[in-house]
């Protein structure tokens, strides 16, 4: 179906985990340099993509996320360090719901637990990575061991309390929130690591990309050499995401302006499709859980396409 | 470091060439953005010594010896609208460098004399002087134009222009003998014609019909008559307090005039069609398609916009440029047609530039020429009606025009910078000036600081 154009450049975008046809997308003006930020919720439709809610914000929004257990409440990270929390059923004067302002630096990640369904987690640039519940006011747990930025902080779809971040600092660490230090440390590529992903169907199998074009996909148990290399992105990787229905399927998204569709089980034939939809960067991409092979990616071309994997972006 | 400045750094750390491979050498640093202002059209040339318009302001127009002000004095008039200029603006009144109001019918020395007499009334002191100019029906205009060139020679720094009309008091007419020498040049015996020979000699000459002429003064009551639903004129007029005497017991009443009497919201093409020519039998020109005689004033104050800012006055227009033209007395009334290319070109514009027009409709029928002649937009011309519903005060009229114009265009805002006001003049002349929409400039940056907006592109929107 046609992209639908933000007045902002697009962040992230996020299927909701109720709706098959809702999106959110997170905006931020001026390239998220410096401005303000809108979070969009936008609905698929037979004629293309509608606008179904705007929420303003002060900063740029880098991310978001919807609430696993209430299919109102999205959650925008953002560069003023807040948190900010939203309700699609409250009136425009209660929104924002919550603003949880712990972080000292941009959060550039956002995911909710898809197991508990009652916690998140949020990536900083201030390093940490934070445990969050919206029954508490503060914090659960904060989880301070990278030494540079957190790009992306992602749950394991399968154990509930285990998870990844991505960081600047080369590294991607597995945590148990029943250990108190990162349970692995993965000195995953040379460059900075912008993106990581549980695979949905092994919970042992992670794909991490990087600044260095190359997407590795890793077995937990093995950290010393990457299952498959993937290369073929000409810029930074921006986000990798598992398929929720193909155990080998990854999709990923990069500064190269395409979103590419690899298979690891063949890694010398591993790309599949690469899409060019995008006229700057593509920074956003998500999977839907509730229907089979529809993607959607967002960039900074202000664009936000949902297409399915087997058709073509711009008329799907 | 600030925030943006670490956030260019991050994202240039994901294209670092560190990560290139031998094969693509680019290399990719962060460069002060050579991007200008993208949005160039916008960008005002804002000069310090413009001269704008603080304050424009009118009474209502009423018909002639039956209307509101039929038992109005012209000095009432006047005072009323110098002293809603100096209430508006908040000036004091020995600051004006000088006022000068176009009169046209009053006899010259009285008129002036009484514009004197009016400002006392107001309450200026006997510092401030006054003069009166007259090029018939364009010496409100022209007195505008005057005082910005004045004030544009350093004469002094504000001026008030304005004009009047009292055509109760002083009907159209020609006083004492005419010169039989005139029949030495079909020029000068032209001037004698009277208006309305003049707009029949436009509607043959040029093929003006008379469905069209009345069709365009039925548009001109509408949009008046909408206009003065809507309110639009409430910015404008200032509302009169005077006495209306009952001509057969002489008993006074007052009254305040705050509203345009002239104006028929129930005329039609139809309606107007009934009506006989009166200036040439089987003509196309009648009372209904011509203007109306009107008693009314108006006045606008200028100053220098380095002046305006000093004193914290909003800008309500800018004055860009004048230009008066000479055209055949026979037809005098294509005046607009070319003085408005004259004018706009003067000031640097082509037509495409202009976004409204207030064209003087002394007759439908030289003001729908001067429209097609031009190849204007229907729609951008006299959007609030005209003449020929709100009157036509002589000298007042461009000074009225102006003060509808000024304030229909701040109600489009973005929608209008340029706009234009003409007319044709009686004798064979047309005048016409440009206008720039005030109230927006180069705004200096608020929020941020230089610092923080340094490696951006200069229309980086900032909050």
């Amino acid at each position: 179906m046609p992209g639908f154009r933000t007045q902002f450049q697009g962040y992230s975008v996020r299927f909701s985990p109720f709706e098959e046809t809702k999106l959110a997308v997170a905006t931020s003006q001026n390239f998220g340099i410096i401005g303000n930020g809108r979070q969009y919720v936008l609905q698929m439709g037979p004629s293309g993509i509608q606008e179904v809610r705007v929420f303003d914000s002060v900063d740029g929004l880098y991310d978001c996320a919807w609430s696993e257990e209430n299919e109102n409440i999205l959650v925008s990270a953002s560069g003023d360090g807040s948190i900010k929390v939203w309700d699609l059923a409250a009136p425009p004067e209660a929104n924002p719901l919550r603003s949880f302002e712990e972080h000292t630096h941009e959060v550039y990640s956002l995911h909710w637990n898809q197991v508990r369904r009652d916690c998140f987690l949020s990536g900083s640039w201030d390093d940490t990575v934070k445990l969050w519940n919206l029954a508490h006011p503060t914090s659960l747990r904060t989880f301070a061991e990278h030494t540079y930025c957190v790009y992306a902080a992602q749950w394991n779809p399968q154990q509930a309390d285990v998870f990844l971040s991505a960081s600047g600092d080369c590294t991607v660490k597995v945590w148990d929130l029943r250990q108190p230090r990162p349970t692995l440390s993965l000195a995953a590529h040379a460059y900075e690591v912008l993106a990581a992903d549980w695979c949905k169907y092994n919970d042992c199998v992670i794909a991490t990309g990087s600044v260095d074009k190359s997407i590795k996909v890793w077995d937990v148990r093995m950290p010393e050499q990457p299952i498959a290399t993937l290369l073929g992105h000409t810029y930074a990787v921006r986000r990798v995401l598992f398929s929720p229905h193909h155990e080998t399927l990854v999709a990923s998204c990069s500064y190269d302006m395409t979103v590419r569709l690899w298979d690891y089980a063949a890694p010398e034939d591993a790309l599949v499709r690469v899409w060019d939809q995008h006229s700057e960067f593509a920074v956003g991409l998500d999977w839907s859980t509730l229907v089979e092979g529809l993607l959607a990616s967002c960039g900074w071309d202000e664009m936000t396409y949902a297409w399915h994997m087997d058709a073509d972006p711009r008329t799907a | 470091m600030h925030r943006a400045q670490q956030r260019q750094a991050v994202l240039l750390g994901h294209l670092s060439s560190a990560a290139a491979s031998a094969a693509e050498q680019h290399t990719i640093a962060a460069q002060p953005t050579a991007a200008g202002d993208s949005a160039a059209y916008e960008r005002r040339a804002v000069a310090e010594d413009d001269v704008v318009i603080v304050s424009s302001c009118r009474t209502a127009l009423c018909k002639a010896k039956r209307g509101g002000f039929k038992d109005t004095p012209v000095d009432d008039l006047i005072a009323a609208v110098l002293k809603e200029t100096i209430r508006r603006t908040g000036v004091e009144p020995e600051a004006v460098g000088d006022v000068c109001f176009g009169s046209v019918m009053g006899p010259s020395s009285q008129r002036a004399n009484e514009c004197r007499i009016a400002m006392f009334l107001a309450g200026f002191p006997e510092s401030v002087p006054v003069h009166t100019v007259n090029r018939q029906c364009s010496s409100g205009l022209q007195a505008i134009a005057q005082t910005a060139a004045s004030i544009r020679a350093g004469y002094y720094t504000i001026g008030i222009a304005g004009g009047v009309e009292s055509m109760t008091t002083n009907p159209m007419a020609w006083e004492g003998a005419v010169n039989p020498r005139v029949a030495e040049s079909q020029c000068a015996q032209d001037c004698l014609l009277p208006m309305g020979l003049t707009s029949e000699n436009v509607a043959s000459q040029y093929g003006v019909s008379r469905e069209t002429q009345d069709a365009f003064a039925a548009r001109s009551h509408r949009l008046a008559a909408a206009a003065q639903a809507a309110g639009k004129f409430k910015a404008e007029i200032v509302p009169v307090a005077t006495v209306l005497k009952d001509p057969k017991t002489g008993e006074e009443k007052r009254v305040v005039i705050d509203a345009d009497d002239g104006i028929r919201a129930d005329a039609t093409p139809a309606s107007l069609g009934q009506l006989k020519p009166v200036f040439k039998k089987g003509g196309t020109t009648t009372a209904g398609n011509s203007s109306q005689v009107t008693d009314g004033a108006a006045a606008t104050m200028l100053m220098t916009r380095r002046e305006a800012v000093r004193r914290g006055l909003p800008i309500l227009g800018i004055f860009r440029s004048f230009a008066a033209v000479g055209v055949p007395p026979a037809v005098m009334g294509i005046g607009p047609a070319v003085a408005i290319p004259a004018a706009v070109e003067m000031a640097g514009l082509s037509l495409d530039d202009i976004d409204v027009y207030e064209i003087n409709e002394a007759f439908a029928s030289q003001a729908t020429y001067s429209v097609d002649k031009l190849g204007l937009d229907i729609d951008k011309v006299n959007p609030n009606g005209g003449a020929i519903a709100l009157g036509h005060p002589l000298g007042c009229t461009g000074a009225r025009q102006t003060a509808t114009l000024l304030y229909e265009m701040q109600r489009r805002g973005k929608g209008a910078r340029f706009g234009v006001v003409s007319m044709c003049i009686g004798s064979g002349m047309g005048a016409a000036a440009v206008f720039e929409r005030g109230g927006e400039v180069d705004n200096p940056p608020r929020g941020p600081v230089a610092s923080q907006l340094a490696g951006l592109s200069r229309d980086a929107q900032v909050a």
